[in-house]
């Protein structure tokens, strides 16, 4: 499941395509794979969400269709836990302090766009360099513990951080009030990001979808480079790592700051899609405490697997939590328990998580179809 | 002069001495046994020398250069490298990878800041990889995950990637152990052609007295943290020391 089976996605495309797609690969290299799956499954993605799930909700007579600002959610979480799983899934090491960078950056993007100018590049650029600085001493001091200690320091970290801008900060965050002067100009000068864009959405989708793309191709590279081994390694046998040689600490804290960067990414484009941010949403352990749980939910050991564990979070909590059952009447505040159950469910039959569970599915479908057809297998799922 | 050496080494765990005022000279070229029975501090002894472990006291001279304290990163770095008495390995990774990433730290340095390079553009680290897998013999499981190697191809490739970081000395602790009579036979087979051709310094913890003789150029004896006997094979098998610490003075 490393770098060699990047693949488009077969859930999306349809057979006429495969060719195309071949030749696509061969032009673009095994990094180019992966991102041509991802720029067709983003192009798709939000008609399947909205208009998909709502005919099929309108069938069974619920609605669970998603809308226009889930899609874009879900890919700016989704950025987020790219970037947690090289940390976690890779490098082995569990951080329960990642709302510290994906809150940062939200508040540096916000504070930027209101005292300085709204260009949500910019925005994007300056949150992101502010949540990689931060990370290089909270890793420094971290990364001296491992296991549970390195997870509560970080959790400690990121508490502080919370409680400062809850309080002492307030001057700069505006405190429990929230930050709303948050002033997000037109993209290059132009662009409204609430402008429509025909069949994927908005412009503000087609924004937060190019970084997405950005952060697969740079994740992907990132693997196939000596760090994705080093990472790896690390995730399996620390001490041997230093016996060939290799400084743990330095590659442990690029590992961090690495994932620290993509949450700054993250958290930049969050605050660009909500023009709001609250410390609660931005700096709040329970944040920190989701991107574990979106990552494990998708899966820890691909590349992409952490995305759909976003969209999985996501939707439970902002679709499933309006549905209205018999008996029982609105899912609302509940939709945790529902979280909660899917999560047990996952860790207990799916250990390669949900997109473990789709890959393995298609391969057997595809496996099946080729068979009846005495056909050689074709590719099947994406990493 | 000697290639490593060293200076009333020590080490106390709270009271108990697991090593105590040890001085060992290892010349360039020789393969040296130690032994002795169990808890008798070979492997602190290692661990104090390769930077698992802080000595309490003394120090460690290797090609001249005073190594006391150095992390283990750097200590491999300077050219010693060592295999653990479980084969250390990582088993997720093909064998390929296992010596690749030893092989990165061999032609780059203990860091290096390349995340957006692809690992298959640098070939010499791959020559490396390459040759060390031709070396031991694994060529044709290069793409075998290594969990999935019979125990005595584990630790053949746990020497491999021990061989990867081009060390000038190599501590052994424990190579055969867990192998079966003709895995032991490959085994000590294979170091000393790696001796030959490589031209490596051997340090072995062993307790299959066969290998010892078979191979080591002269052994040490540690009992309780100390050195009791040291010199040839034949000198150390007729002290009456080194009989009495293993067979704990029964007169026989």
């Amino acid at each position: 499941m490393g770098g060699d089976d990047l693949r488009s996605d077969g859930g999306a495309v349809a057979p006429g395509e495969a060719s195309v797609l071949d030749r696509a690969r061969a032009l673009a290299g095994r990094d180019g794979a992966a991102i041509v799956g991802t720029i067709v499954a983003l192009i798709v993605f939000p008609y399947l969400l909205i208009d998909g799930l709502g005919m099929l909700g309108d069938l069974i007579g619920y609605r669970i269709g998603g809308y226009e600002g889930l899609a874009s959610l879900v890919l700016i979480y989704g950025i987020v836990v790219i970037g947690f799983n090289l940390l976690l899934g890779y490098t082995g090491l569990l951080s329960f302090g990642h709302a510290a960078f994906f809150g940062t950056a939200a508040y540096a993007a916000a504070i930027f766009s209101a005292q300085v100018y709204g260009s949500p590049l910019l925005m994007v650029l300056v949150g992101t360099v502010v949540a990689t600085l931060l990370a290089w001493p909270i890793g420094f001091m971290s990364i001296r513990r491992s296991g549970v200690y390195f997870a509560v320091l970080t959790l400690t970290f990121g508490q502080m951080l919370y409680f400062w801008a809850l309080g002492p900060g307030a001057w700069l965050t505006n405190g429990d009030n929230g930050f709303s002067g948050v002033q997000v100009a037109d993209l290059f000068g132009t662009l409204r990001l609430e402008g429509i864009v025909p069949f994927v959405g908005t412009w503000m989708y087609v924004f937060v979808a190019v970084f997405m793309v950005l952060a697969v191709a740079v994740a992907s590279r990132i693997l196939n480079s000596p760090y994705g081994l080093i990472f790896k390694a690390l995730g399996e046998n620390e001490q041997r790592v230093s016996f060939v040689g290799l400084d743990v600490f330095r590659y442990k804290l690029m590992a961090f700051v690495i994932s620290a960067a993509f949450a700054g990414v993250g958290g930049s484009l969050f605050v660009i899609h909500e023009s709001y941010i609250h410390p609660t949403t931005a700096l709040y352990w329970i944040t920190s405490g989701d991107f574990v749980i979106m990552t494990v939910l998708g899966g820890t050991g691909t590349l992409v697997g952490p995305v759909f564990g976003a969209f999985v979070f996501e939707y439970i909590s902002n679709v499933i939590s309006g549905v209205s059952l018999p008996v029982i009447g609105a899912i609302g505040s509940l939709w945790r328990l529902i979280l909660g159950a899917v999560f047990v469910i996952v860790v207990w039959w799916l250990p390669e998580g949900i997109y473990g569970a789709i890959k393995e599915g298609v391969a057997w479908g595809v496996d099946r179809i080729e068979r009846d057809r005495g056909q050689p297998a074709a590719d099947g799922g994406e990493d | 002069m000697a290639l490593l050496e060293t200076e009333a080494l020590t080490k106390q765990f709270s009271g108990l001495t697991a090593v105590d005022n040890v001085d060992l000279t290892v010349e360039s070229g020789e393969t040296r046994a130690i032994i002795g029975p169990n808890g008798a501090g070979k492997s602190t002894f290692i661990n104090c020398i390769t930077g698992m472990l802080e000595p309490s006291g003394g120090s460690v001279v290797f090609q001249g250069e005073d190594i006391t304290g150095t992390p283990s990163h750097e200590v491999v770095q300077r050219g010693i490298s060592r295999s653990f008495q479980t084969a250390s390995i990582f088993p997720g990774m093909t064998v390929w990878e296992n010596v690749q990433i030893a092989a990165f730290g061999t032609q780059h340095g203990s860091f290096r800041f390349n995340f957006l390079r692809h690992r298959e553009s640098f070939p010499e680290v791959d020559d490396l990889t390459g040759e060390i897998l031709g070396a031991v013999g694994l060529v044709d499981d290069a793409e075998v995950a290594a969990a999935n190697l019979p125990y005595g191809d584990k630790r053949r490739l746990e020497i491999a990637i021990g061989l990867a970081s081009e060390p000038d000395l190599v501590f052994m602790d424990e190579p055969t152990a867990g192998m079966s009579p003709e895995e032991t036979n490959h085994t000590v087979d294979l170091l000393e052609r790696l001796k030959e051709e490589l031209g490596l310094t051997i340090v072995l913890v062993e307790h299959d007295m066969e290998v010892i003789f078979r191979v080591s150029d002269r052994i040490a004896v540690l009992h309780n943290g100390r050195i009791i006997a040291e010199g040839e094979p034949e000198e150390v098998q007729g002290d009456e020391d080194v009989q009495e610490a293993y067979l704990g003075g029964v007169e026989l």
